[in-house]
């Protein structure tokens, strides 16, 4: 295996910060985020997995799609500018495969998102392999694994003094190209994988749609979006124009998108005053079930990384593998 | 904005407002043409598909194309003042710029409905997406078998295209029949629901499609009822509607359990539907 | 008897008599940890459960559960229940008076199972058992629910010392601008998430004001300018409406001392008006209420 040593690492890292924005976990108060960094002495090197996933750097909570200049009766569009490179280091399988799936949406499947794949095309994703497995984390449970290297464009695994390498593709061997990397005997350490169970199938989730408890979950859940907004594959969002500063004589505006959640009251609310999820049980349900079944219909992978920040965070403990653990007991 | 092909599926192509004219209450059509210039003309579009208007400075709306590419440049749109767009969509005065993104969504399929006769449901301003449908038929008139048009609004201020009634009428082989759920003094027509006018024109269900839009309650009812008088599920159709924020299956928000109705619709047959993991209601 | 089946039996009698037809209390989920529990029928009731990580504030399901919004996953009407029970502390009971001023609910409606408190564990709803109570709970001067129709547990004969708000008055002595900017960079970190508002049980809006479609008050973005007029916002609108149960800043995910700034406006208003949130059912004094004349165009 090729090993970096630690202090070749942070001075290749300080190097990336220099040149591009690197973004490596961070400790703030509340915890670890994945933050940019300056420098490699800022990066979190001990910590699980961090508080966010890594998606707002592809798919950042609001963001401008267009500018809107309207003059009496005239209107000038004005794009937005393209992305600027970035690096994202010390990234979790977990949230690697999180991005991975949402760009089966945004860029594998057409119309492609221009935003998404402008800031995707821009980053690299450099991880580092967890060594275990968090009491909440459930990867082996969608077949991924703590130490999974598919996802990214390089991977790291830390010995402590060195760090094994790999390069998974041909952006990622660039990127190493030049780093002293030194040929080692053995092979890397795997890490320790705890399996876990209990998830049904797509088609077990598709048949339980009419379980009756679903809404009795529901009642239990606050709405409160937490779950959506840990998740490393969640991308609902809402369009808005804005008002923006202007110049004498005329109206700017910008058309903005922000992160939405189907688990909001109001999220499928017409203008006629038509809800048809105006139900907790309803959606709490489309959720489990986009997650499972609607989004590998439309874009291929299962939306879901096992990376268990949605039983961490729900304030009422509503836990995704109890519910489906349940689910296919009924069906039994 | 470039993406690998360039084009930016969010961004607005610019039109401007070439009429605006009062249909009913609260209820007008819009006509747009695109402005002429470095950006691309609007693609070909056939009945079923829609596209999202721009008022610009509050937000993007979707709404069916009422008009059809044969019959013109300028696309054509009912809509109906409920929120915030609609209402600036109808301050808009004629000469102002507004956006328009599509077409989006899938269509009628027109060639399979050939040499059958046609049974054509609105309800409300879910008349809008089918007048394209009759528009064609009735620019192909012998493509086609017997048409039949079944119009309903709550009041007779809410019916729209009234100015057209009596070309649909004066067309070979196609009838119209018109019902309100509460008549005003002028009205001498069916007064009832959209189920009950079907009840009293007893369509047969011989080689005959059934095309309906209009409130999910409507469609509901009526779909209903259509079964009963043997209109097997491959025979019925319809249009639904979703909050859309996207219209390219991007945003996630207005999937019927795994179908998306902007990607997968809004177009469906009840063969469909009746599948849908998720009630449309 | 334990507290726990105390509870138990209290909430089977009162489903099995036809009292109430829902009971909104405790149960232990997978991993140890506490969560509310929504019943309906009384051999239900032995899930129910009374420890130190009940800290959650089941009042947040009253007007919901009232008014037949809950326990639906379909467009089918269900007929709300009559009247309902809900386990409370002393902090939550206080809530109950806050919303039977505001009219979400009449006092038939509720059956109040009161616990006497000896405070909650840090860590909650899954504490090891060796964790100090939470601030909020040495803080506190309430032992016994204010509203209660049976009472669980034995309330202490004396108070233990309540331990001073520390944070509070170190924010209360920063200089104005410190003191701003501090404010600000906690809102900075916010992700307008709205699970504090949602936890919260005062906060029953049926749109809220900072979500509201037309962005006519506060924009979509997610950025400081409208995260901070979301926090002041919604602090201004608790001001005298808070009972403190603290579980805003519980569910935030990024650790902002939303607590911190809801007690700093409820003390504001004791000490201005001497009202304290829900020790009685009576409209806080700085929250105003038009009757239908006033509040026609």
């Amino acid at each position: 295996m090729k090993t970096l040593s630690r202090e070749n690492l942070n001075l290749w890292l300080d190097g990336l910060a220099a040149q591009h924005a690197l973004i490596a976990p961070h400790l703030e108060a509340p915890g670890v985020f994945y933050r940019p960094v300056q420098r490699a002495q800022e990066i979190a090197w001990e910590a699980g997995r961090p508080v966010l996933p890594a998606k707002e750097f592809l798919f950042p909570p609001s963001e401008r799609l267009l500018k809107v200049e309207k003059r009496g009766p005239d209107v000038r569009l004005e794009a937005s500018p393209s992305a600027a490179p970035q690096v994202i280091f010390g990234l979790r399988p977990c949230d690697a495969r999180g991005i991975r799936v949402l760009d089966t949406a945004f860029v594998d499947t057409p119309p492609i998102d221009s935003r998404y794949a402008s800031r995707r095309e821009n980053t690299l994703l450099v991880g580092l392999a967890c060594r275990s497995m968090g009491a909440s984390c459930f990867c082996t449970a969608v077949g991924l694994a703590p130490d999974d290297p598919r996802d990214m464009d390089v991977m790291f695994s830390d010995r402590g003094a060195t760090l094994a390498v790999q390069a998974l593709t041909p952006r990622g061997e660039a990127l190493i190209a030049n780093l002293p990397l030194v040929e080692e005997l053995g092979e890397v350490e795997p890490a320790s994988r705890r399996e876990v169970g209990g998830l049904p199938t797509a088609e077990a989730w598709k048949e339980s749609y009419s379980d009756a408890r679903w809404a009795k979950h529901g009642e239990r859940c606050l709405s409160c979006r937490l779950c959506a907004y840990v998740c490393p594959t969640c991308r609902c969002y809402d369009v808005r124009d804005e008002a923006l500063p202007s110049p004498p004589g005329e109206a700017h505006f910008e058309r903005l998108r922000a992160w939405d959640s189907c688990m909001r009251e109001g999220y499928r609310l017409t203008a006629g005053g038509h809800n048809p999820r105006a139900a907790s049980g309803s959606r709490l349900r489309n959720r489990l079930l986009c997650k499972f079944v609607y989004y590998p219909h439309q874009y291929g992978p299962a939306a879901c990384t096992g990376c268990g920040r949605c039983l961490d965070a729900c304030p009422v403990n509503l836990d995704l593998l109890e519910i489906g653990g349940a689910l296919q007991e009924a069906a039994q | 904005m470039s993406t690998a092909d360039g084009a930016d599926p969010m961004y607005p192509l610019l039109g401007r407002l070439v009429s605006s004219r009062d249909m009913g209450r609260e209820i007008k059509l819009l006509g747009v043409k695109l402005l002429n210039g470095t950006q691309p003309r609007f693609p070909a579009y056939a009945p079923g598909q829609f596209a999202f208007l721009s008022a610009f400075g509050i937000g993007e709306a979707p709404f069916g194309l009422a008009s059809t590419t044969e019959r013109g440049e300028v696309l054509e749109f009912a809509v109906q003042r409920l929120g915030s767009v609609t209402t600036g969509l109808h301050e808009l005065a004629e000469g102002d710029a507004l956006g328009v993104r599509g077409p989006l969504g899938n269509t009628f399929p027109m060639e399979a409905f050939q040499h059958k006769n046609l049974l054509v449901l609105g309800g409300g301003i879910g008349g809008a997406p089918l007048r394209p449908v009759i528009h064609s038929v009735l620019d192909h008139r012998q493509d086609y078998g017997q048409l039949t048009i079944l119009w309903a609004a709550r009041h007779p201020s809410l019916l729209i295209f009234r100015d057209e009634y009596e070309s649909w009428r004066a067309a070979p082989h196609t009838e119209l029949h018109l019902t309100v759920d509460e008549a005003d003094a002028a009205w001498d027509h069916h007064v009832g629901l959209m189920t009950d006018l079907v009840r009293q024109v007893a369509p047969s269900a011989a080689n005959t499609v059934a095309i309906t839009c209009g409130p999910p309650i409507m469609i509901y009812h009526v779909d209903k009822l259509l079964s009963e008088l043997g209109f097997a599920p491959e025979q019925r159709y319809v249009t639904l509607e979703a909050r859309m924020h996207c219209g390219l299956g991007k945003c996630g928000r207005c999937n019927m359990g795994e179908l998306l109705v902007c990607r997968d619709g809004p177009v469906f047959s009840m063969a469909q539907v009746g599948n849908f993991l998720e009630s449309y209601l | 008897m334990s507290i726990s089946e105390a509870m138990q039996s209290a909430a089977r009698d009162v489903l099995a008599s036809g009292q109430v037809q829902r009971v909104i209390g405790y149960e232990t989920g997978p991993h140890g940890r506490v969560r509310p529990a929504i019943i309906d029928r009384p051999e239900e009731a032995e899930r129910l459960v009374w420890s130190a990580d009940c800290t959650h504030n089941l009042t947040v399901y009253l007007h919901r559960a009232l008014n037949g919004e809950n326990g639906r996953a379909s467009r089918e009407a269900v007929a709300p229940p009559a009247r309902v029970a809900i386990v409370v502390k002393p902090c939550d009971s206080r809530a109950i008076n806050v919303l039977l001023a505001e009219h979400q609910f009449s006092r038939e409606q509720v059956f109040a199972i009161g616990m006497a408190c000896e405070g909650m564990r840090q860590g909650a709803p899954a504490s090891a058992p060796e964790a100090t109570l939470q601030a909020r709970c040495l803080r506190c001067r309430e032992r016994v629910p204010v509203v209660h129709d049976v009472l669980l547990g034995e309330p202490p004969s004396a108070l233990p010392e309540a331990l001073p708000d520390e944070a509070l008055a170190h924010v209360r002595d920063l200089p104005p601008a410190e003191r701003a900017a501090f404010w600000l960079s906690q809102f900075d970190r916010c992700i307008r998430c709205y699970a504090c508002r949602q936890a919260c049980p005062m906060c029953n809006c049926p749109t809220c004001l900072f979500e509201q479609e037309d962005a006519l008050w506060v924009g979509m973005r997610i950025a400081p300018s409208e995260k901070r007029t979301f926090h002041l916002g919604r602090a201004l609108h608790l001001a005298g409406r808070c009972v403190g149960c603290n579980e805003c800043e519980r569910v935030c995910p990024m650790g902002i001392p939303i607590g911190l700034l809801n007690r700093h406006l409820a003390e504001t208003v004791e000490s201005l008006y001497g009202h304290r949130a829900g020790m009685q059912p009576v409209l806080s004094p700085v929250t105003g209420m038009l009757s239908a004349e006033e509040s026609a165009p």
